[in-house]
């Protein structure tokens, strides 16, 4: 064997070594890859926006972010999805969208990214994730088409889903000797008795905004006090007695809250309570770290965070956001990738560190984001009782949750006898039902 | 013969998207289907809006909404027109403040105010409270007339920009041998600014009006058409049904109804400028006779 021969052996060996290392790094084949994302103008996809950089620095590929308003978001989705050839390689979706996007077929099954070696992490470990929002967010075909079961598949990963708890002033509630409210009942009386000790100061602060907000503040409290939407056979059954109630309920947090607090949408009934004006605010964990923020929030220090209150059964709200792939994105397998890493458990932690909802149970142990998040431990707790069901992902439902948010919006407003307004609710959503074809094998 | 292409681009630039909508409210059309893959269904979504309350509702609001926005535009509009056409030193400056309120995006006038109705940290219930008046609710109980405020804000510079055009473009001698004859400032206005000006009003009242019926991002922002469906202008419901309810087909009917009441509203005030042409030429030669 001569010289020559050898050191052409021993650089194709170097070759293939190198190739060998490059194959080892998933991400090389997509470095220098722009991927555009779709987020919504949101806390933890403002804390997501945040690590982004370190996502390119490790991997080599580059994320542009289009971030509109939640609600604009889903317009623009609507158009962007339909074309054959969609701007967007990642989008964040609102829970109550996947049914509809799922339906149409505008969104990659992930099944086929998860079996893949060359994309699927190994140490990813999903069964890290918190369950209740995997199936919430990700899982459509199963049970109902909204919930895991033998025909259910996965289309989207949790990211920046919300359960609810309970925010309320130490101070005051220590200060009248209330007690921190762990019933509905104990909910509602110190929501009326805040504003008689404390003048000028409401009781809850709460969504309230006709149509979807109204009628998430409605669904709030559905749960817990032992209500559904519908039946196991799709009868809406919003106006039996646990309809009523929850109406009630929030027509009490309402009428006893802070001045204004008809036309709250989420952001203006965590400023009252950030403000000081409410000293309760009952919704998603999204804005608790706001009310430790002292440049955003008179009231660091003195809010205690505790359990959704319980009414027949704990039932605290899942929702928030998802991640999915576009059937017509351009970077499919890169935007896996991302898609991947942000959930990872390093990217979830980062993430998290920032401000952001963790969608892992590892991240809510974590000791560290716990010293920084005290209230983080209340939220892992509360995790254990977010009901996915809390409310219908059904493709229909935009104009069943527009008909409860308006009409909610009008028990609120103009008095409407509670029995009646969701006896029409019921019966127009019987309506959409049958229209649907839910009624079609009867 | 030359303008033929272009006059041909033109009618399929215009044309077709119009007809795609029409043909579109003809179907059971959603989000996930082509024109084409969608179920043909005459008449079916014209006759469900008609029956259908909320729809009715939301007429009812865009009605009173333009109604309320467009007659108070036109009144403060003019009248501030009247009021500064002269020539006193500042009032270039002056004019161009004016107009600024119009050069701001609608999502960011939507948001300001928003904020100044906020109900304990607005500029509005804080000058209330220094002042010992009780606070209002503006965007609970008064929702509506907050709304109405905000577009005259954005709006009345559009009508005042214009009729100040048309007053300098008045002839200057009709009006000084009026002055010379001992006509007050009023009987100006009144008998010869006024009719002069009038088909430039009424364009310029109808260009309002079609806006105002399709206004959308700052009541979006400002209320979400609520409470109730108090503030949900049709345009807000056109933009749920298509994009919230996915009802493609049902929104290109609800677009058509819209779109054939502004015609309706159009072609009446066409005929009505038309007779308020004639008049203002009667008048200029008459003008132009006796002077």
């Amino acid at each position: 064997m001569n010289k020559s021969f050898k050191a052409t052996c021993a650089g194709l060996a170097l070759s293939a070594l190198m190739a060998g290392g490059a194959l080892a790094n998933p991400y090389e084949e997509y470095a220098g890859t722009t991927l555009i994302v779709n987020f919504p103008a949101h806390p933890h996809y403002n804390a997501a926006i945040k690590v982004l950089p370190e996502f390119t620095k490790q991997t080599g590929i580059e994320v542009e972010v289009d971030q509109l308003p939640y609600l604009k978001m889903r317009e623009r989705q609507t158009l962007e999805l339909a074309q054959e050839e969609g701007e967007y390689d990642l989008i964040s979706y609102v829970v109550f969208s996947k049914a509809d996007y799922v339906f149409a077929d505008q969104l990659e099954n992930l099944a086929k990214y998860f079996m893949n070696p060359k994309l699927a992490d190994p140490n990813y470990d999903a069964g890290d994730l918190i369950d209740g929002y995997v199936e919430n967010i990700g899982v459509a075909g199963g049970f109902k088409g909204y919930l895991p079961g033998p025909t259910g598949s996965l289309f989207g990963i949790p990211f920046g889903s919300e359960t609810s708890v309970l925010a309320y002033r130490k101070d005051i509630f220590e200060k009248h000797d209330i007690p921190a409210p762990e019933t509905y009942d104990q909910l509602l009386d110190a929501a009326c008795k805040i504003p008689e000790v404390e003048p000028g100061m409401g009781g809850m602060a709460s969504r309230a905004a006709s149509g979807h907000q109204a009628s998430h503040a409605f669904l709030l409290h559905l749960a817990p006090l032992g209500g559904r939407v519908f039946d196991d056979q799709w009868n809406p059954i919003i106006n039996n007695d646990a309809g009523v109630q929850a109406a009630n309920a929030l027509k009490t947090i309402v009428d006893c809250g802070p001045e204004g607090a008809m036309s709250f949408g989420p952001a203006e009934a965590a400023n009252a309570f950030a403000n000081g004006d409410a000293a309760m605010f009952l919704d998603s964990i999204a804005f608790m770290p706001g009310f430790e923020n002292p440049e955003r929030s008179k009231v660091v220090g003195k809010v205690g965070y505790a359990m959704h209150p319980k009414g027949v059964r704990r039932g605290s709200q899942t929702g928030g956001f998802g991640i999915a792939i576009p059937k017509n994105a351009e970077n499919k397998e890169a935007a896996f990738l991302l898609m991947q890493w942000l959930t990872s458990k390093e990217g979830d932690l980062m993430v998290a560190m920032q401000g952001g909802n963790p969608s892992r149970f590892s991240t809510y142990q974590n000791a560290e984001l716990n010293e920084k998040y005290p209230f983080s431990a209340t939220f892992g707790e509360a995790l254990k009782y977010a009901d996915p069901d809390w409310r219908p992902i059904i493709p229909v439902w935009g104009k069943i949750n527009a008909d409860i948010g308006t009409t909610m919006s009008k028990v609120l407003t103009e008095d409407l006898d509670i029995q009646d307004a969701l006896n029409g609710v019921a019966e127009r959503t019987q309506a959409v039902m049958e229209e649907a074809g839910y009624y079609t094998w009867k | 013969m030359f303008l033929a292409p272009a006059a041909i681009i033109m009618a399929i630039a215009l044309l077709y998207p119009l007809g795609y909508m029409v043909w579109g409210s003809f179907r059971d059309w959603n989000p996930s289907q082509t024109i084409g893959e969608a179920e043909f269904v005459g008449l079916r979504n014209y006759i469900f809006l008609w029956n259908d309350p909320n729809f009715r509702e939301s007429l009812g609001v865009t009605l009173k909404f333009a109604f309320f926005v467009v007659t108070l535009e036109m009144v403060i509009g003019v009248g501030l027109a009247l009021l500064l056409d002269r020539n006193i030193r500042g009032m270039s400056v002056l004019r161009t403040l004016f107009i600024l309120p119009m050069m701001i995006a609608p999502v960011v006038v939507g948001l300001m105010w928003r904020y100044m109705y906020h109900p304990t940290l607005g500029t509005f219930n804080q000058f209330l409270d220094s002042v010992g008046l009780p606070r209002v609710d503006w965007l609970g109980d008064h929702a509506l007339m907050s709304v109405i405020i905000a577009d005259i804000w954005q709006w009345t510079p559009f009508i005042f920009i214009l009729t100040l055009a048309a007053l300098q473009s008045l002839p200057r001698s009709a009006l000084e041998a009026a002055r010379i004859d001992g006509a007050t400032p009023w009987q100006q206005i009144w008998h010869i600014k006024l009719p002069l000006m009038m088909p430039v009003l009424i364009v310029t009242c109808l260009l309002r009006l079609i806006d105002a019926f399709k206004v959308l991002e700052v009541i979006l922002v400002m209320t979400e058409g609520g409470p109730g469906l108090s503030t949900e202008i049709l345009a807000l419901r056109i933009s749920r049904t298509a994009t919230e309810f996915r009802e493609l087909g049902v929104a290109a009917a609800m677009s058509n109804y819209l779109l054939m009441l502004l015609m309706l509203l159009t072609l009446a005030m066409f005929a009505y400028t038309r007779i308020q042409e004639m008049r203002a030429a009667r008048l200029r030669a008459q003008i132009e006779e006796e002077g």
